[in-house]
């Protein structure tokens, strides 16, 4: 046989949920300003702050972060183009824009910023071929596909842009494997297979992906250790317990992953002392692995977690407050009352 | 954040960590500072690029100073002559490789590479391929890297088989080469533009031919035996792939009670917007178009009512035409004097729907490789590879006649790859319906037995549009789907001894008359709520449900459901 690329679950690893030590861990992470990593990662700061509130909000725990500073924060990142920055001085980007946006609808303040400049911006990054770029540096990327889609439904704008075109490039980067990949002809990756399935489901047009083959892709992440990986003889890692699960999700097929060996393997990923996940047992935590490792449990059903929605990556009642529809469309009740 | 071991240390340790840590900190801070103090005066200039370097060696994926980076270099086109600027990105390009020798899966340096060559007056594309094949040599699944390629050979038009010749290299050498024979599957339908296979390759682009291939697959298979996982993974693909069929009306069918007329699709379809146009003796109709299941954008079943009186009397004779407008196509169904429905539909079999037609040539071609999967078998009894293989060979081949082994071999596959058992007992159910739909041609079409298939989910509801009896029993089925309102003739539903915990399917079945569901998992009243919408349901059976040991179940089923004279719990 051959060497199947894995971790091993030590006996005395984590099998509880350990829920307060990860709220508390990620209420301390903020005050880290002097910390060299945390200084290192300003460059991804306004999705760090999306990481961390949406895993307290799920937690049922938001209050325990700085609301008032964060708005502050965010409405010091847009840009006169309207796009919004990851942290102050740095360059506007779509990642930023959408993290900007999704702290926004927790918080119930997109008043907070300028929203038609936003929709602009998303709008003027849109390319010929449908694809978006990230920025106006031209990189392309079906991740910014996702952001763009993701961004304007959160925003009751989602006809601001060719979704037609949008939906053709996105289904251009379709794999043999039923899977998608960065570009037209990118390996598939469960990372832009989430951006790709959850921009189908915004759009409505889940039904253009094979469900059975993708399905089949996806669950062969499973690795005898329980975990998931993000695509052939690669380790597990917590963060695809969210990318493959949520996909999975969408797609109508998360049956067909082992939960409780899943469950194991997550759980284990926790750091009993420093609270928080890390990628894989053993490893360092970070609120990135936290993130998806609590968003995964609540996929998987867990009861002391606030039900996640698999597109978003945010709470269901954030987004039911907001009445986005199932597949990505707002209510007619609720467009009514946006534009008002 | 990926792959950071963490380390015990004793206190001194951490202490010295610390404060080397602060070290480095304060010069980070220092120079970052001085940066985007740079940037905010407008400094376009060669300390501007020293600092920035400083920074993204170490922080490649401080995206905001590549951007800064571009803007100076941009700015120096507008002051150098054309040599120097050759020079400025070529030293750019060296600055790059430095970067990527740390960290070769940075998105900033990768984009910034790609975007240097772009603005060189003299690309080097030679060079940039030598990259590519250097990276790739240290790790072949490096997809930014595999994408540059990409990039690069679109570029300087490389031929393709030189990119396969590539390929083959790697996925000789290296055991990990999915990335590889990715890449090889993107490649090969370019070497023959003209073939079927590329359908088949690319799913999502639909077939304007009736006949697909498995040409590629042939090829794999004729250039000798390679790493057992890679053989068994591209087939597998493959034939799980069957090219969108091409877009069209599969079935009509008309009723002139309710005056209902039905359209089934080859595959979902939008009908509400434009494209669905009714005609019914020579009059185009206005009507409206309703999906089912309900409030769904893209659909295969379709649903209108006429005005009333339009064809209710028996005595008269009507001639209807479905138009699809996006395709220019039609179906006809004739609804004659004393009947009270009729339909117009095509023979699964003559449509081929659920494999790929297949010539003599490459019947024999996978013939012989299930021959060599079999013998790999025998060898290897628990291979899962092997085991999926000769399953969808066999589906490919002859789906009825191998469906005892069919069977068997997913019953090993269950006890082999436990993790994945709901994956195959669906895979076996979507293969067993698929079996019953095909022997539907040689007797009814209206009665449809599914019982004892051991069916783990329904599916192809959309072929059972003109069944009035199904039989469901003794499966393990979980619920009803709301793809289960396509059944719209159904008038007996049978689905005793399931696992069934919903009915959602089972709202507005107009037809309707006898529903059995004993021992099943049914635990709320509410949960039978879609049956209430049921007009013509007279026979309930709820023997063995948890729902009938609730108090007034009686009293509160009979107001539930109105009609039920006969209620059975």
């Amino acid at each position: 046989g051959t060497q199947v690329k894995d971790v091993v679950i030590k006996p005395d690893a984590p099998n509880t949920l350990l829920l307060d030590k990860h709220a508390d861990y990620i209420a301390a992470y903020g005050s880290k300003k002097d910390d060299y990593e945390y200084t290192l990662s300003e460059y991804l700061r306004m999705s760090g702050i999306y990481w961390g509130l949406t895993v307290m909000d799920l937690m049922d725990q938001l209050h325990r972060m700085n609301r008032d500073e964060i708005l502050e924060f965010i409405r010091s990142c847009q840009h006169e183009c309207g796009g919004i920055s990851a942290s102050v001085g740095h360059d506007p980007h779509l990642l930023y824009t959408l993290s900007a946006v999704q702290i926004l609808s927790l918080y119930d303040n997109l008043g907070s910023i300028n929203v038609d400049k936003v929709v602009e911006y998303v709008k003027g990054l849109q390319q010929d071929d449908g694809s978006f770029a990230g920025d106006k540096w031209g990189e392309i990327d079906t991740r910014f596909s996702f952001c763009a889609v993701a961004t304007l439904a959160l925003l009751g704008r989602l006809e601001s842009v060719n979704l037609e075109k949008a939906v053709e490039f996105v289904l251009s980067c379709m794999n043999f494997d039923g899977g998608f990949g960065c570009r037209p002809g990118s390996e598939s990756h469960a990372g832009q297979i989430y951006c790709c399935t959850g921009f189908l489901s915004v759009t409505g047009q889940l039904h253009r992906v094979n469900a059975d083959l993708l399905g089949w892709w996806l669950c062969e992440r499973q690795l005898p250790s329980g975990g998931l990986n993000g695509r052939p003889e690669k380790l597990p890692d917590v963060c695809y317990s969210w990318w493959v699960l949520a996909s999975l999700k969408i797609i109508g097929r998360i049956h067909w992953i082992d939960k409780a060996k899943l469950r194991t393997f997550i759980l284990a990923c926790q750091d009993e002392e420093t609270g928080g996940f890390a990628d894989r047992p053993g490893d360092m935590v970070d609120p990135f692995h936290t993130l998806f490792g609590v968003a995964g449990l609540s996929l998987l059903g867990d009861e002391q977690i606030k039900p996640v929605n698999p597109v978003f990556c945010m709470p269901e009642d954030v987004l039911q407050r907001i009445g986005l529809h199932p597949e990505g469309f707002l209510t007619s009740e609720n467009m009514l009352e946006m534009s008002r | 954040m990926h792959g950071r071991v963490k380390l015990k240390s004793t206190a001194q340790q951490e202490e010295e960590r610390r404060k080397e840590r602060e070290k480095k900190l304060k010069v980070y801070l220092a120079t970052r500072e001085a940066c985007f103090a740079k940037r905010k005066q407008g400094a376009l200039d060669e300390d501007a690029l020293q600092l920035t370097q400083q920074l993204l060696s170490s922080n490649p994926d401080f995206a905001t100073l590549w951007n800064y980076r571009r803007e100076i270099l941009l700015h120096q086109e507008t002051v150098r002559e054309e040599d120097e600027v050759q020079k400025l990105y070529e030293a750019e390009l060296a600055f790059l490789e430095s970067c990527l020798k740390v960290n070769p899966k940075s998105y900033g340096s990768w984009h910034h590479r790609g975007w240097v060559c772009s603005r060189l007056p003299r690309p080097d594309w030679v060079r940039e391929l030598g990259l590519c094949d250097r990276c790739l040599l240290l790790d072949d699944r490096n997809f930014h890297c595999w994408d540059y390629r990409r990039m690069v050979v679109k570029a300087s038009a490389v031929p393709v088989d030189q990119e396969l010749q590539f390929t083959d290299r790697l996925i000789g050498s290296n055991f990990s080469n999915y990335s590889s024979w990715h890449y090889r599957s993107t490649l090969l339908p370019l070497l023959h533009p003209q073939s079927p296979e590329v359908a088949t390759l690319c799913p999502h682009r639909p077939s304007n031919s009736p006949t697909h291939s498995h040409r590629v697959c042939e090829e794999q298979l004729l250039k000798g035996i390679r790493p057992y996982i890679e053989l068994m993974m591209m087939p597998h693909s493959i034939f799980l792939i069957r090219a969108e069929r091409e877009e069209m009306i599969s079935c009509v069918y008309v009723c002139r009670e309710g005056e209902k007329v039905v359209v089934a699709f080859s595959r979902p379809v939008k009908a509400k917007a434009v494209g669905l146009m009714l005609v019914l003796d020579g009059q185009p109709q206005e009507v409206e178009w309703v999906s089912a299941p309900p409030a769904v954008q893209h659909s295969p079943v379709w649903i209108c009512e006429l005005p009333p009186g339009t064809i209710s009397d028996i005595n008269n004779e009507h001639n209807l035409t479905v138009h699809w407008t996006e395709t220019h196509t039609h179906r006809e169904c004739a609804l004659y004097t004393g009947r009270t429905e009729s339909w117009c539909r095509d023979s699964a079999t003559d449509q081929e729907l659920f494999r790929c037609e297949l010539s003599v040539e490459k019947t024999s071609v996978l013939q012989s490789e299930l021959q060599s999967c079999t013998q790999l078998l025998e060898l290897e009894p628990q291979n899962k590879w092997c085991l999926l293989t000769i399953i969808l060979l066999m589906r490919a081949l002859d789906p009825l006649g191998y469906e005892k082994e069919t069977l068997a071999h997913f019953q090993t596959l269950k006890e082999v790859d436990l993790m994945r058992s709901c994956y195959y007992s669906d895979l076996c159910s979507k293969f067993m319906i698929e079996n019953t739909i095909l022997k539907m041609e040689y007797a009814e079409v209206r009665v449809f037995s599914l019982s004892h298939k051991n069916l783990s989910i329904l599916c192809h509801l959309d072929q059972l549009l003109l069944v009035t009896h199904i039989n469901l029993c003794s499966n393990q089925l979980i619920r009803i789907p709301p793809e289960f309102s396509m059944l719209q003739c159904l008038e007996v539903l049978e689905a005793d001894d399931n696992v069934i915990e919903s009915l959602e399917g089972l709202n507005n079945h107009l037809k309707l008359e006898a529903v059995s569901l004993r021992n099943n998992n049914i635990r709320l009243m509410s949960l039978l709520k879609p049956l209430a919408s049921c007009p013509k349901l007279t026979r309930l059976d709820l023997r063995g449900n948890p729902v009938i040991q609730n108090e007034n179940v009686q009293s509160e089923l009979s107001e539930l459901l109105l009609l039920v004279k006969n209620l059975v719990l």
